[in-house]
């Protein structure tokens, strides 16, 4: 039924148009009357309305729009010619074919009236007349032709002939009706019957006037353009009544005011109006979804009912376009996996056809899509266990999540449910994109879901997309718009605090924002514009919390003026493929502001290498996932590849080969104001020497409160990634291990133990000359970090014992004595606070302290609960060492008193 | 009385006819300089031409993009002629100074050409437009449709829809 609605609009849309055509094609016509292309259009047009209405049984309809169509057959051919009369009769056809149309329009009938039927009539005997005088100007072929013709046109003809003694003429039109008034009976009958023999022109005039203009009045066809354009215009005319009211207060002419009131308001309502022809009913996408529906359930071998409310929900057009797809892949996912097949459907004493309810309304400016399907729900518990399979999250977060937030893991990349993959879907891609695209838009997506009994999709998006509200924020002069639905808050530093709270992490910053790790994203930067440091020194730092996809950073801008509503245009297609913005939006002083891209700045920034975006999800995940680092690559010959982690490098700078200077024996480097020693890998490990450069790069620790750095030849690249470190091949002094990164071997640095190569006094601190070396025991899963701790314990004047994991730990704590325990948290076998619990059973003294790749406050409880005294990054030498010496002397102190 | 009627007379249609085909056959063209070069594009291709608008920059553009401009509430990018065919190394050192816009272009989306003055409307006879030369010296000639030789200077006949094309890779940021 629904479709059948579906193709009635579709027809008499499509009818409209063609037929407002048509009264222009038969003036045009009337004025060149050989014009076989404009015969041919208008005959095309005729034909289908008689196509169509034929299949929808419209018989009125289908009776003028035959007798139309056949006179029309005889111009085509060229056996008439167009002459007034013709163009007269065929006029009045359109005519009435319009108020038929807008009759089953208004009421989905064709109008019973008997004028019509008078028409038919009339057409019917002036098509009858003119084939009369083709066949009386030239005899016999015509005759034939005409029958034939008559043939041609079909049942259809014959049905409208019946009852009309006229048609007897003819023999074989009279043949046909016999046929035909066998085979139907005709409701006209009658009425036809009674006004057959009475002329009707006097009433032909009355009926179709009012309707035909009732027909062009509603639905205008307006180039698009033509519509943005008027919108341009009016947002103009705003910019200039508010210089206008500006005017007007100055002037304090109480009549001028008056007169800038009245325009105000005019101006105000004129540009709603304007706003309004951008918006289209949302069944625009929603009269799609049948046919979908239809199909999708088909493939899944489901039956599957869509109920559709709300279609008449207006948003605007360019909304319209975008949510389609986005749509469309959750009634996907619906039918996919929501909705069982009947056979279970029916154990589960449900119908055994599923409901599928798409439903549009407006609430509180926004728009509400809801799609409601009466499923087998997502069970949360599942959606658990999968996320921490694929490793989305960590089965202590499952734990704690709550079912709401467990529901949301479905729009986590790289999840699906399903449990085969289909055809239809379940490669894991979608609904992660939907959510995203849906966020584009500037929308949320959320979702209830019972076990069992369904679940429902609501989606919220503005109502249009041409004007937001955003933050204005400036950088270089130049103001720039923030759109609102990404800010989460501003936060301003004064200048002591700029120095202090943020930190540097390679070439990337952070701020600790309320415990949480914030990366910082310099707008200057974004935008490839200079530092300014001097304003910084003065004013402090200004930051924009931004929400890029879920993902939280912050925009440093130079200042932060006002919240506004803006119209959004787009950029110029010179322009459109910088991503870091989205449009643009004229201010009230008439220049133009650039609305900035937040994926698209985040984005940007990752791919540039100095990745802080990256780099935080490396340090914030690290409570996650162990052993995920951020590596910097570097290379000293093109051969040769390092690897080091970037936590551990302060800086990293350029510096010309002339700026090298050897004093005693040692190259040093004058570098902000001290000097700072340089180590070449090659003197202390095999590798091949660094080619002569005019340029080096500096990788500059900051370590025991010196400075120390590296010569490279080449930074390479910064990543994130899982460190699987082979030990054997390549294991020498200073070097941890190897593993393939990007198809090339690479070295890991063991940058401590190079450190103390090349300068044995450079960790020694004074306060540490133990007559005995303190014992400490190291619980550390990962290769790559045991070595490092080692590494830098063993230079520090510790004896370190290794263990791989918890339980090996315990099995040496058992059997040696020990005076200080370091344990990773995350490892296989017994993990770091099993294995503090089991120490704490015996010995209530001994320190412990935990490493972890960064410290997350979440943790912490946890361990001090299980009795761990410290926690540590893993890769802070400095402070491990700070720890593990304050906790011993601690101990010291205790036995000694 | 009749004799120089007689004269005249069939001459004026004469004159008038061939007067009507030289107008016919000419080409009116909005004219502007850069630096020392004089620059044309057909009357039919320029929308209006605007004195030096508000421009806002637009950073990591390509570079001859020299920002947006409103112009009645609509936003056009900007292009800077002299960036645009390869002028730069002439027009040095004048970054300060106001450039006048030249809209043109289609009307969905028109463009402004920056140019330094503008000039007057020419109407050059067809016959006097030549094909490009292989090489104009520091144009990049794909820019540059015909050109046409004054009497004291080379007017050069810009192809605006190299000017507007936007050539991937050079509109993405670095």
């Amino acid at each position: 039924m629904g479709m059948e609605d579906d193709i009635l609009k579709d027809f008499l849309a499509e009818s409209k148009e063609n037929l407002e055509l048509l009264d222009q094609q038969f003036v045009e016509l009337e004025q060149e009357p050989d014009n076989e292309e404009l015969i041919k259009s208008i005959f095309r047009t005729i034909h289908t309305i008689k196509g169509t209405s034929g299949f929808f049984g419209f018989t009125t309809l289908e009776g003028i729009a035959h007798f139309a169509e056949d006179i029309l057959s005889k111009l085509r051919d060229g056996v008439v010619q167009v002459n007034e009369e013709i163009t007269t009769i065929l006029l009045q056809s359109v005519d009435y074919i319009k108020a038929i149309l807008a009759e089953l329009e208004s009421s989905g009938q064709e109008p019973v009236d008997t004028e019509y039927l008078d028409f038919i009539v009339e057409l019917r005997n002036f098509s009858e007349k003119i084939a009369k005088n083709i066949s009386e100007a030239s005899e016999g072929p015509s005759d034939q032709e005409t029958a034939e013709e008559k043939k041609e046109a079909g049942p259809e003809k014959a049905k409208k002939e019946e009852g009309e003694p006229e048609a007897e003429q003819e023999p074989d039109a009279a043949k046909e009706e016999a046929k035909h008034t066998k085979q139907e009976t005709t409701p006209a009958k009658p009425p036809e019957n009674k006004k057959a023999d009475k002329p009707a022109p006097k009433q032909k005039k009355k009926v179709p006037q009012p309707p035909s203009a009732h027909l062009t009045e509603t639905h205008v066809r307006i180039d698009v353009h033509l519509l943005d354009q008027l919108m341009t215009l009016a947002g103009e005319l705003v910019l200039s009544r508010n210089r206008m009211t500006q005017l007007a207060s100055k002037l304090n002419d109480p009549d001028f005011v008056t007169a800038n009131q009245r325009m105000s308001l005019v101006v105000t309502e004129l540009q709603e109006q304007i706003m309004k022809t951008r918006m289209q009913p949302i069944g625009n996408v929603f009269n799609k979804f049948p046919r979908i529906v239809r199909d999708l359930a088909k493939t899944a071998e489901k039956k599957v009912q869509l109920k559709i409310v709300g279609a008449e929900t207006e948003l605007d057009r360019s909304i319209i376009e975008s949510i389609k797809d986005p749509l469309t892949h959750m009634v996907r996912n619906s039918i996919d996996h929501g909705i069982e097949p009947p056979d279970i459907r029916v154990q589960k004493e449900k119908p055994p056809v599923g409901s599928l309810t798409m439903k549009a309304y407006h609430e509180g400016g926004q728009v509400i899509i809801e799609i409601t399907d009466d499923g087998a729900g997502i069970d949360p518990d599942k959606l658990r266990t999968k996320a921490v399979e694929k490793g989305i999250i960590t089965d202590e977060q499952a734990r704690t999540l709550s079912n709401r937030e467990a529901l949301m893991l479905i729009f986590q990349p790289g999840f699906s449910t399903a449990e085969k993959v289909t055809n239809i879907s379940g490669r894991g891609v979608g609904m992660d994109v939907v959510k995203t695209n849906i966020e584009k838009l500037g929308g949320t997506v959320e979702l209830e879901s019972e076990v069992g009994t369904g679940t429902t999709v609501k989606i919220k998006i503005p109502l249009t997309l041409a004007i937001i509200p955003a933050l204005i924020v400036t950088t270089a002069g130049q103001r720039y718009a923030i759109p609102q639905v990404n800010l989460v808050e501003l936060v301003h530093l004064n200048p002591q605090a700029a120095r202090s709270d943020v930190q540097i992490i390679g070439n990337s910053e952070f701020y600790r924002l309320r415990g949480e790790i914030l990366p910082l994203i310099r707008l200057r930067k974004a935008l490839a514009i200079p530092e300014d440091d001097q304003s910084e020194e003065d004013t402090g730092i200004n930051i924009v919390v931004l929400n890029a996809g879920g993902r939280l950073f912050g925009l440093v801008v130079d200042a932060i003026s006002d919240s506004e509503e803006i119209v959004v245009k787009p950029l110029g297609s010179h322009l459109k493929n910088i991503p870091v913005f989205a449009g643009t939006t004229l201010m009230g002083d008439g220049r133009v502001a650039l609305i900035l891209d937040i994926v698209g700045i985040t984005s940007a920034i990752s791919s540039s290498g100095e990745d802080s975006m990256k780099q935080a999800s490396s340090v914030t995940g690290a409570g996650m996932e162990d052993e995920h680092q951020f590596l910097l690559l570097c290379s000293v010959d093109p051969q040769e590849f390092f690897a080091l982690p970037l936590a551990l490098v302060n800086r990293l700078d350029k510096i010309k080969a002339s700026d090298l200077e050897y004093v005693g024996g040692k190259e040093v480097i004058q570098y902000r104001g001290h000097s700072m020693p340089v180590i070449r890998l090659e003197n202390y490990l095999s590798v091949s020497p660094l080619p002569d450069q005019e340029e080096y790069h500096l990788i500059v620790f900051h370590m025991n409160n010196k400075d120390i750095a590296f010569l490279v030849s080449q930074i390479e690249d910064s990543l994130d990634l899982a460190i699987d470190v082979e030990e054997g091949i390549f294991k020498q002094e200073g070097i941890i291990g190897s593993a393939i990164i990007k198809n090339r071997t690479t070295l890991f640095l063991d940058v401590y133990q190079i450190i103390n190569m090349h300068d044995p006094e450079f960790f020694v601190t004074e306060e540490l000359h133990a007559e005995e070396p303190a014992r400490i025991l190291l619980a550390e899963d990962s290769t790559f970090y045991r070595n490092m701790l080692t590494s830098y314990l063993t230079a520090a004047g510790y004896e370190v014992i290794e263990a791989e994991d918890g339980l090996k730990a315990w099995q040496i704590f058992q059997s040696e004595p020990v005076d200080l325990v370091i344990t990773d948290i995350e490892m296989p076998h017994m993990d770091g606070l099993e294995l503090t619990r089991k120490i704490r059973s015996q010995n209530n003294d001994i320190p412990i302290i935990a490493v972890t790749s960064l410290s997350g406050e979440e943790n912490r409880q946890k361990g001090a609960e299980a009795g761990i005294s410290d926690y540590q990054a893993k890769l802070d030498r400095d402070q491990v060492l700070q720890a593990v010496s304050t906790l011993l002397n601690k101990r010291t102190l205790e036995d000694a008193a | 009385m009749t004799k120089p009627a007689d004269k005249n007379l069939p001459s004026m249609p004469e004159k008038a006819q061939v007067k009507d085909l030289r107008v016919n056959e000419q080409r009116q063209f909005v004219t502007f300089y850069f630096g020392r070069h004089f620059f044309g594009l057909p009357i039919d291709e320029v929308i209006e031409i605007n004195k030096a608008l508000d421009i806002t920059p637009v950073p990591l553009a390509p570079g001859y993009v020299s920002g947006v401009i409103n112009l009645r509430g609509q936003i056009l990018t900007a292009i800077n002629l002299a960036e645009r065919i390869g002028l730069v190394s002439q027009w040095e050192g004048n970054g300060e100074v106001r450039l006048n816009n030249v809209i043109m272009g289609n009307r969905e989306e028109p463009v402004s050409l920056l140019v330094e003055k503008i000039g007057d409307v020419m109407s050059i006879p067809v016959e006097k437009i030549e094909s490009v030369p292989d090489m104009i010296q520091g144009i990049d000639t794909k820019y540059v449709s015909q050109v046409c030789k004054l009497k004291d200077q080379l007017l050069i006949i810009l192809n605006s829809q190299a000017l507007e094309e936007a050539s991937a890779g050079t509109s993405g940021a670095n």
